[in-house]
Order: structure tokens, then sequence, then C-alpha cells
């Protein structure tokens, strides 16, 4: 059984690495022992700690939903020191893994609701897991409409190309809304920013939740848009990055007020964080 | 409350068995400053000291701690971890230091997640605590309630009384130390001796220099993140050294990294990191949530009067002085928690 409680990681394989963007690769991992993989128990928006070893550890969403089968995905930047060495690593050598950690996406009070998500850039591996829950076998049926409008820099900065463009388009109740701030000879979609389309799409807020996460100038312009489409802060919902060392809520540094974002968070509501210091 | 008595002219003998038998921290001098050191008897202990310089909080949380060593070679991996902890006396701490334990006691192993590495501490460690005998001019322990012969936190608590030290056994820990070492721990006569620590306690407590009032920081500052007060001198003075949360009882703070030792082989540590540090909140992708000082510094006294109690509803301020003393350049926590107050009244 896992022991979340403890600093030390669990050593798990690659078994697949996906090149998403030129800096963004998705390493899909498996625990080395079979029953700590079993017992995992990982929620959506839950996080893990990943160990580099010579380089320490950085705190990763888990991308994956616990209904797509016994191993996680992390979808990770290259954009420091640890994430430069896991870049490098192959498929079938090893890392460290710790967790699962922090609070998930709300889905059991978005049971009977519509989803609306909203991504920008690399911050769609956050919500991914909470897409792909709603949108397994298993639990279709407590929700209604999956709508994901999801946009990046280019056509080569979109993530999760095979999802957006095979697996997620073919399912039923679901619309995928795609977008990119500059077109060019691969790109034959809508041109322009997140928040002008979420405008354009204009989804009703009637039984419905919002579920946003992307980079803070996209929230900036994205939140009046939800505001003015009628969307109160409890139906909408992201998650939040910190520097984490611990994740167990004692290092002390993803505090926000009161506040752990590793405990506490990722997930939080609109209506929570008025509530909390404008310090994140 | 259980009571005894041990003679002063006992104190060595009893040290140096305590050293046999345990692992015994108290307070060595250095130079000019005290620390508190695994010592080997009762020469090396320094008791000429009216608090420590660093607190003796690294009992608990070692400023270093190897949490496990790995052997890694990319398609292997092997991680051991370090033994069971020896047994532990940790003698001669102040009334603040302990109580500051039981402040850190909820972070480390209340919540949700525990913590095995201070857990193991704590529960193989006997804390003997020492009333103290004279007053700083920098103490504003009561405060927070608590007091020059505070037993908080003390499983023991030692007063010095003339020849005597008396000693009230706080905790059953305490007690099975005191039962094991009862030719040195006499039950006879301590009762009537618990007058003469109050008489010692009532006189100390008149001898702060310090007036500190916490009316209204608390709710001012439950009520407003961002205040002018916030702006002005203190936070442009401070330096970011981070002396203040090295020194303090209270922090806990860590940061964790590898070091790695050959090809293969490495270990990872725990150690003490300070919020006043820039990189302390600076992610990988170039933002931090804390910019400047001026968030650093508040976010150091909105822990020490606010987010503390919030989360634990313990003070996360013992008033111990430490931070006055050692800040190079004068902030003063009693000055700021008095700013604070008029704040408060004027609001």
């Amino acid at each position: 059984m896992p022991n979340p409680t403890a600093l030390t990681p669990y050593p798990v394989t690659i078994t697949k690495i996906v090149d998403e963007t030129s800096d963004v690769k998705t390493f899909t991992v498996v625990f080395d022992d079979p029953e700590i993989m079993e017992n995992f128990g990982n929620k959506p928006g839950q996080v893990c700690m990943l160990s580099v070893f010579g380089e320490g550890e950085s705190t990763i969403s888990i991308t994956s939903a616990p209904t797509r089968g016994k191993f996680l995905e992390f979808t990770v930047k290259r954009v420091g020191r640890l994430t430069d060495v896991l870049h490098q690593m192959e498929v079938g050598q090893k890392f460290g893994v710790r967790g699962p950690y922090g609070n998930w996406f709300p889905f059991d009070i978005m049971k009977g609701k519509d989803l609306f998500f909203v991504g920008g850039g690399f911050a769609l591996a956050p919500i991914r897991s909470l897409i792909d829950y709603a949108l397994s076998d298993q639990y279709r049926s407590d929700y209604g409409k999956v709508e994901i409008l999801y946009g990046s820099r280019s056509y080569d900065d979109l993530c999760f190309k095979s999802d957006l463009f095979e697996r997620w388009p073919g399912l039923s109740n679901t619309a995928i809304y795609t977008t990119v701030d500059r077109g060019d000879e691969n790109w034959k979609g809508r041109v322009g920013h997140v928040p002008g389309y979420v405008e354009e799409v204009a989804p009703s807020p009637e039984n419905k939740f919002a579920i946003i996460a992307g980079p803070p100038i996209m929230i900036k312009f994205a939140l009046p848009v939800m505001e003015k489409l009628g969307f109160k802060d409890e139906q909408i919902i992201t998650t939040l990055e910190m520097r984490m060392k611990c994740c167990l809520g004692k290092c002390g540094r993803c505090n926000i007020g009161s506040k752990f974002v590793c405990v506490d968070g990722p997930v939080f509501s609109l209506a929570q964080l008025k509530n909390m210091p404008q310090e994140y | 409350m259980e009571a005894r008595i041990v003679k002063k002219g006992q104190l060595s003998e009893l040290l140096d068995k305590l050293a046999q038998e345990y692992d015994l921290v108290a307070p060595v001098q250095e130079e000019t400053l005290t620390f508190f050191r695994k010592v080997s008897g009762a020469k090396d202990v320094f008791l000429e000291y009216t608090n420590s310089d660093v607190s003796p909080k690294g009992c608990f949380l070692p400023q270093n701690e190897k949490t496990f060593n790995y052997t890694y070679t990319g398609d292997s991996l092997e991680i051991v971890k370090p033994g069971d902890e020896k047994k532990t006396v940790l003698f001669g701490a102040r009334p603040c230091d302990a109580r500051a334990i039981t402040t850190l006691d909820p972070v480390f192993e209340g919540e949700k997640f525990g913590d095995e590495y201070y857990s193991s501490k704590r529960e193989n460690t006997v804390i003997i605590g020492l009333s103290c005998s004279k007053v700083l001019s920098t103490c504003f322990c009561y405060a927070f309630d608590g007091g020059p012969c505070d037993g908080t936190g003390s499983d023991l608590l030692f007063t010095e009384i003339g020849d005597k030290y008396y000693v009230e056994v706080n905790t059953e820990k305490g007690k099975v130390l005191a039962d094991k070492y009862s030719q040195i721990f006499s039950s006879q006569g301590a009762d009537q001796l618990a007058k003469g620590k109050e008489e010692i306690a009532k006189k100390l407590a008149g001898e702060f220099v310090r007036k500190v009032d916490l009316t209204g920081v608390k709710e001012l500052l439950d009520d407003n993140f961002e205040l002018p007060f916030w702006n002005g001198d203190d936070y442009k003075k401070c330096i970011g050294c981070g002396t203040c949360t090295y020194v303090c009882p209270t922090c806990h703070c860590f940061d964790i990294f590898d070091h790695t030792i050959g090809d293969f082989n490495g270990a990872r540590f725990r150690c003490w990191d300070s919020c006043m540090y820039p990189e302390y909140t600076l992610m990988a992708g170039g933002h931090n949530p804390r910019p400047t000082r001026k968030e650093r510094v508040r976010n150091r006294f909105m822990h020490k009067l606010k987010y503390h109690l919030d989360r634990y509803n313990m003070v996360g301020c013992v008033g111990c002085g430490r931070c006055i003393r050692k800040c190079p350049v004068n902030i003063d926590i009693t000055k700021i928690i008095n700013d604070l107050k008029e704040v408060a009244q004027n609001a």
C-alpha cells in the first residue's frame, strides 16, 4: 500500500512517451510494485511529487483519469533543471513518484450537470483527468453535455492532439472547440484567442460547471466573459500551481493566506479564491 | 501534579547517567554563543545561559536531515531509509522553546499527513525543561500565555530554588524517567517547594520590559490582507537574510534537495528554509507569488499572528525574542504587534 505521508517515493517505470509539442511530453508510467499501482486511488485533479534523482522533486498533476486504467500519465513542460532531465529519459527508465496529493475536482457535486471546460496552452493537462473521468463508460451517464474549448498559440502548441481530433470528437453529447492564436498551413480551423471564442460559443450557465485552466493572461480575460454570460463564482472551478517541496502541508511555501495549495487545493472555485489573498 | 526534588549537587551525576543511557542534547557554549548539541556528559553542559542563540527545535526538525539514500542508474532504483531513532533526552529547554515544540506538533503530526521523521524523534525524546532565572529585555512570552516557569511542552520542568531543583512531572514519559533515577529524583519534601516556585514565577513575571498588547490584532489581520502598514519602513529595512526564521523556535519551513555522490549514489536531504528568500516561492516558469520583500515580510508576520492560529488554533510565536535580538536591521515583532494594535484601534 502506498503511504502518502512518507517523503519516500516509489519507483515507477516509463512505458510510453508522447511528444505533445516541442517542449511538452506526456509520460505514461506504472509503479514497479503492482500492489501500489492497484491501490493508488488517485482522483481527477490530484497531483504527485515526481522524483528525478540528483535533481530533487517537482509537483506535477496527474493528467490521466483513474478510469482509463492502471497507469499514471504526467504531462511535463521543460522549464527547469528537473524537467530538463525528465525530458531526456526514455521508455523503460525509472524515476520516483509519491502521492496522490491535494484535493480533487468536485465530481460528486458536478453530477447531473453539464461541464464546460476552458483550457489554454499547456494547462489542458490538469483538467484532462476530469474530462476523461466524465467521458468514461463508467461515469458518462452521471454528467450532461461535455464541452471542451481549448486553444494555444499555434497548431504545433496544441497538446493532446489525438484526444482533440480523434478520441473525443466521436463521443456522444460532446463538443470540442479548438482555436489557435496564429494560423499556419497546418491549421484549417479557427484563429483567435480563447476568451473571444468562449464569448462566441456563449455557453449558458444553466445547470453547468465551468472548469478553467490556463495561463494567467487567459484567465484574466476569460473570467469577465464567464461573468457576462451569467456564470456565478461557485460555478467556476480552477486549479492552481505553486512551488512545493513536501506536498504534505508542512514545508510552508505554497500557502495562500492560511491555506496550503498542496492539501487544501489545488482545486478551488472562483468563490473560494475571492475569499483568499491575491497572492498566487 | 506530581513533583520531585533534585539536589543541585546531584545534577552532574544525573546528566552523566543520562548521557550514558541516552543521546543527551543540552546547551553548550561555543565561543560566545549557546547552542543545543549532543553532549558526552555534564562537563560539556553550559548552564549559565538565559536563552540559547538557536532554539532546540533541531532536536525534532534537524537543520539538515537525510531522509534516505538512493542508488539510481536510470534503469534501476533502490531507496534505503535510515534506521530507527535513538532514545534521547533534551535537557535545558527554556519554557518558550518547550512550548514552541507543541506548536510544531500539529504541523508534523496533525491534519491529514504525519511525518515519520519528526514523530519518531518526538516519541523517542524526553524533554526536560528548565525554568528561567532571568528575564531578558527582549522576552515577551507572557503575551502569548507563556511564562518563565511555564511547563507546557516539558515532560519534566526543573525550577532552580536555592540549592535544589523543584521538578514538576508533567507527563507519563517524564514520570518514567524520574522513576528510573529515583535515587536522584526524590519525592520527599517536594510539595513544600511548590510555593517557592510560585513566588519565583511571580517575581519574574514582574520583570518583563516589553509591553506587548495583541488586542484586536488578529481581527484586524483577518479582515485586511492589504494594509498600508505593510508599505511602511519595516519591510524596507529587511535585507532578506533569513536569520529570524533560522533562530525562530516555531518556524518549520524546509527545503528538500538531492546530493549525488559518484555516478549512481546519492542521498536526499531536507534542511531548514526561509520564507524570507525570493527562491522560496519562485516557480520554475519564473512566476513568483511573493516577488518582493514586502510580501515576504508580511507573510512571516501573518504566519506568526494569524495563519498558524487559523490553521491549528495555536499562536505562531512564543515570545522568545530571538528574532529581535538577532535581526541585523532591528526589525522588532513587538513593535509590529503594537503598531498593528494601533492601526486596529484607529480603524
